[in-house]
This record gives C-alpha cells, structure tokens and sequence, in this order.
C-alpha cells in the first residue's frame, strides 16, 4: 500500500484561493449585505428629510430656524447601519462559517477571507457616508438645513477625518459582533451565559472601584477630556482585542447544530 | 492500491462521553464505503474528524498523507455537505451552486443543473423554507456537482422519497464510473445501498464492529434453520450473532460457513440461508456482548 503524496496539488491550490473565496462567500447574496441596508438608508433619509422640511416650513422666526438646525444635528438616523453590520458579522461566523467548514475551507482561511470582507465593508460604507456628509453640506443640508451624515458627534471637516472616523466605528461593530459569535459557535448558550456574566461583572465592578474611590468626577473629566473623537479612537483597543480574540476562539471551534 | 484514509488509535472523548473509541480504518482511493450504525453510533463525529472540522482526543488521522486539520492543501480536495448543514439564513439554493464552484476545482455546472431539475428543487426559495428532502437535495447536489477526490455524505437523502434516493444512487454510481473517487457515505436504508457499496465500516458505540469488502462481508454470516437439536448439534462451538426459536424449529444466524460445514449442514437437513447486510449489521450492533464487539 502506498499513500497518495499531496504535494503537487496542494500547491496547485493555495489557500490564498479560499481566503478570497471565503471573502466573495460573504457577497454571493449581496442583497442582504450591501443593497438593503442602502435601501433601509433610503428610506429613513426620506422620512428625516420629510420631517425637516415639515419643521422648516412651520417655523418663521429665524432663532426658531436657527434652533431647530442646531437640534437636527443631533439625529441617530444613520446609526442603525452599524448596528445591521455588527448582525452581518454575527452572522457570518454563525452561518457562514459552518458552510464554509462544508465546502473544506480551513479557520485561517475563513477568519482573513472574513476578515477582508469586513474591512472592504467598511472602507467602502465608509466613503459612502463621506460623501454624503459632504453633499449635506454642499446642499445646505438637503436644502431644508438637516443633517443625517454631519452630525455634531463627529465634527471633522477634513474628509479624511470624517473618512476615520465612519472607519473606526464600522470595525468595531464587525469585530465585536464577529467575536461575540465565535464565543457562541465554539460554546454556544453556555458560552454566551458566561461571556454576558463576565461582562456585567466587569461594569458593575468598575463602577463599585469608581463608587469606593470617589472617582466619579474624575471618569466624567476623562470623558469630557477626550471627547468623541477620542473615546473613536479608544475603541480600537476593544476592536483589536476582538479581532485576536475571535481568531483564538474560532481557531478551535467545531460548528454544531 | 492507494490509500487516502489512514486512521490509527483513534479517539474523542466529549468530556466523560466517549464517541470514538480507538478505531483504526484504511479506506482505499476510488472506492465506495458505507459507514453504517445506529444513531449516535459516532458516524458524523467519525466524518468530522476525518475533515478536520473535530479534533481529535487521540490516534492519528492521515488524509492524502497528511493531518486533515487546518490543512488546505487536504480540505480544498474534500467535499462534506453534513445531514445537519446551516445555511445563511437569507440563502437561496441559488446562492449555493453560485459559491461552491469557487471552493471545489473540479465544479461542473452543467451536472449541477442537470441533478437541480432530477430533484426538482426550487433554486429561488429560501432555504429556510424548504422542506426536509428539498434540503437534502441540495447536499446531495454539491457532493455530486464538486467532484471533490474525497466525498462524505452524512445520511445525504434525509426526508428525499423513493424516487429522489434512486435518483441519487444512479447518479452517483454514473458519475463515479466516469469520474472515479473516493467516497464515503453514512446511513440508515442499509439494503438500499448494499449493491453500491465495496466497503463496508460498521461502527457501534464509537468502535468499529465490521471493516471489511462488502463481498467478503455478504458470506461472512449464514442462517443456519432447522429442527432445534440439529440446529443446536450444528452450532455447537460457533460463534451465535443470533438466535430466534419456534416450538421446536430454530434459527440460527452464525459466522463464516466452509464448503465443509455446508455438507454438514445439509445432510443434517438443515437449511442455509445468506444474512443481508442489513441483516449482519442489526445482528452485530444490537448484542451488547463482548464478543460481538470483537466479531469483523
């Protein structure tokens, strides 16, 4: 007996092949992943802008007018796009991951394809949202002063900043959300009971050290002192923490019903 | 001969629970085995380990030569659609036959299309809402269409009715001809796929109770009936795998039988009949005596 040598066509089909398959896996369905978000944006960009213009009308005094701009910018209509992303990426590790176990792609293979198409995501989401913080302001907010795309959280004017930010946020809903998954997928309703438990102990016991020290004032400085632009960038450390834990954690998981 | 599947000394434990228990199996390229038992026998557990998607307690596991896990090189060559397969939940069969060419090199759409319209199966229908053969077909499709050089099929016709499991089996057997490979199916319709299998795995409570040809494996039990004392006389020193009486007739299933034993037995006017494999695996996995553990 002798066995079969693998050599000549492992080589034939590297696993660069599956890393980008896996990526082209997450947009086989792209109505779910890319057009009905947008649509979904549509639509509440149409209602927001109905309602702007129906304020706008009704108000004849210019402190009224200039008010009421100033509340439009604080609107969370555009939020919800991050939120149907961190449900994308729970998603493909759930589901996506045991197909792609069918079809005889490795972890490592499924995280970097998986991975990519995250990040692909969101720098192309990301553009999208620029320019049309851009057009907003071009077109004095719709022509009726609204705001769904320059919000006052943000602020940044350069576009490279606006650009970063979307950037930043995006990931950290993929990352938390795909790591989130992995802890399901490799110890399912235990491993979530676990994981929510750690979690509450750790908010709960962060503010019983913040109780005890009389470091309250000092939290809201930090918060105040850093501001939105800082607390975006301090969210990279929990989207890098997710990115590696989730590797870790799929690495060694068995898809099961 | 080749062999593409290599395991020796192999175990998982699930913490206390033991479902594979040191199996060692060779499975040859470009033949069709059966890997049959009972529910919970460590059938899934068994294909999950050979496709790198379990890790295994102990033992080795040699695939194409090599460990299976985390194994590109091995898995791009192998194909398993599980009985229990999750799909993205907004997926469409379409979308499957869409992304699987792009895993499987050897892909052919035209066979695809042709077992679509064989199984009837709606492409523009969310799985979700497929039903439980409607489902199956699409597993039974991929493993077909991918031509994979290594198949599993885990129970692949769950739910599929008479004609979609004939469909299946000419298919299968087709295609095999023309693009030999090396396949391993798992299931319950034992009799129904007898004739497509060369080798056979039987395995129980996580051992292994039967490797070997199915030729060798369809004279490797006989029936032995007749009146109670000659029957008895018979036996008498032979291993029993089973035992039904009536008033005073027996039957009796045991193993091996040599032309001389044959003799015997009819000039004790005893009857001979062949056990099924059926048969032979419902005797092996149903005595709970060590010796049925050892019988292969």
């Amino acid at each position: 007996m002798t066995t079969i040598a693998l050599s000549r066509s492992a080589s034939r089909t590297p696993s660069s092949n599956r890393v980008l398959a896996t990526f082209r896996l997450h947009f086989v369905n792209y109505e779910t992943v890319v057009v009905l978000p947008w649509l979904i944006m549509a639509f509440i960009f149409f209602v927001n802008w109905m309602i702007w213009w129906m304020i706008t009308r009704s108000l004849t005094s210019a402190t009224d007018l200039a008010d009421a701009r100033e509340g439009f910018g604080w609107s969370g209509a555009m939020f919800f796009i991050f939120v149907y992303m961190m449900v994308v990426a729970v998603q493909a590790v759930n589901l996506t991951f045991p197909l792609a176990q069918g079809y005889g792609v490795t972890r490592r293979d499924f995280y970097l394809g998986t991975s990519l198409a995250f990040v692909m995501l969101a720098v192309a989401f990301s553009l999208v949202l620029t320019v049309l913080a851009f057009v907003e302001e071009a077109t004095d907010g719709w022509g009726v002063g609204g705001s769904m795309f320059t919000l006052n959280y943000f602020g940044g004017d350069v576009w490279y900043e606006r650009l970063w930010m979307f950037l930043v946020v995006f990931l950290f809903f993929f990352f938390i959300g795909a790591a989130t998954a992995a802890i399901y997928v490799r110890w399912h309703t235990k491993g979530m009971y676990a994981f929510f438990a750690v979690l509450g102990l750790l908010v709960i016991g962060s503010a019983a050290v913040a109780t005890l020290t009389r470091s309250w004032p000092a939290v809201g400085d930090w918060f105040v002192a850093t501001g939105v632009e800082g607390l975006v960038l301090w969210s990279l450390v929990p989207t890098a923490a997710s990115a590696v834990f989730g590797w870790l954690i799929l690495r060694r998981a068995t898809p099961r019903e | 001969m080749n062999t593409v599947i290599e395991v020796a000394g192999l175990s998982k434990r699930f913490g206390g629970f033991t479902a594979i228990d040191d199996v060692s199996i060779a499975i040859e390229e470009n033949s069709i085995t059966g890997l049959l038992g009972r529910n919970g026998a460590g059938k899934t557990t068994m294909m999950q380990l050979l496709t790198g998607q379990e890790f295994r307690s102990s033992g080795s596991i040699r695939v194409f030569g090599e460990d299976p896990v985390e194994n590109s090189g091995v898995l791009a060559r192998t194909c398993f659609v599980k009985e229990s397969q999750k799909y993205p939940d907004d997926y469409k069969p379409v979308h499957v036959f869409r992304s699987a060419p792009w895993f499987f090199p050897n892909w052919d759409a035209g066979f695809a299309e042709r077992l679509v319209a064989d199984f009837r199966l709606p492409l523009t229908r969310r799985i979700k809402k497929l039903s439980r053969g409607q489902l199956s077909a699409i597993g039974v499709i991929v493993g077909l269409a991918s031509r994979a050089p290594l198949t599993f099929f885990d129970e692949p016709y769950l739910g599929l009715d008479a004609v979609a499991r004939q469909t299946f089996y000419d298919r299968l057997l087709e295609d095999y001809a023309e693009h030999p490979r090396t396949v391993v199916l798992s299931t319950h319709l034992i009799d129904e796929v007898s004739d497509l299998l060369e080798h056979v795995v039987v395995i129980d409570e996580g051992r292994i109770v039967i490797d070997g040809s199915a030729e060798e494996l369809r004279d490797s039990a006989s029936t032995v009936a007749g009146a109670r004392t000659a029957v008895d006389a018979f036996v008498a020193g032979r291993r029993v795998l089973h035992r039904e009486e009536l008033g005073g007739l027996a039957s009796v299933t045991v193993g091996r039988l040599d032309a001389a034993d044959r003799k015997a037995a009819s000039a004790a006017g005893l009857e001979l009949a062949g056990v099924s494999l059926q048969q032979l695996v419902i005797r092996t996995t149903t005595t709970d005596t060590s010796e049925g553990r050892r019988s292969a």
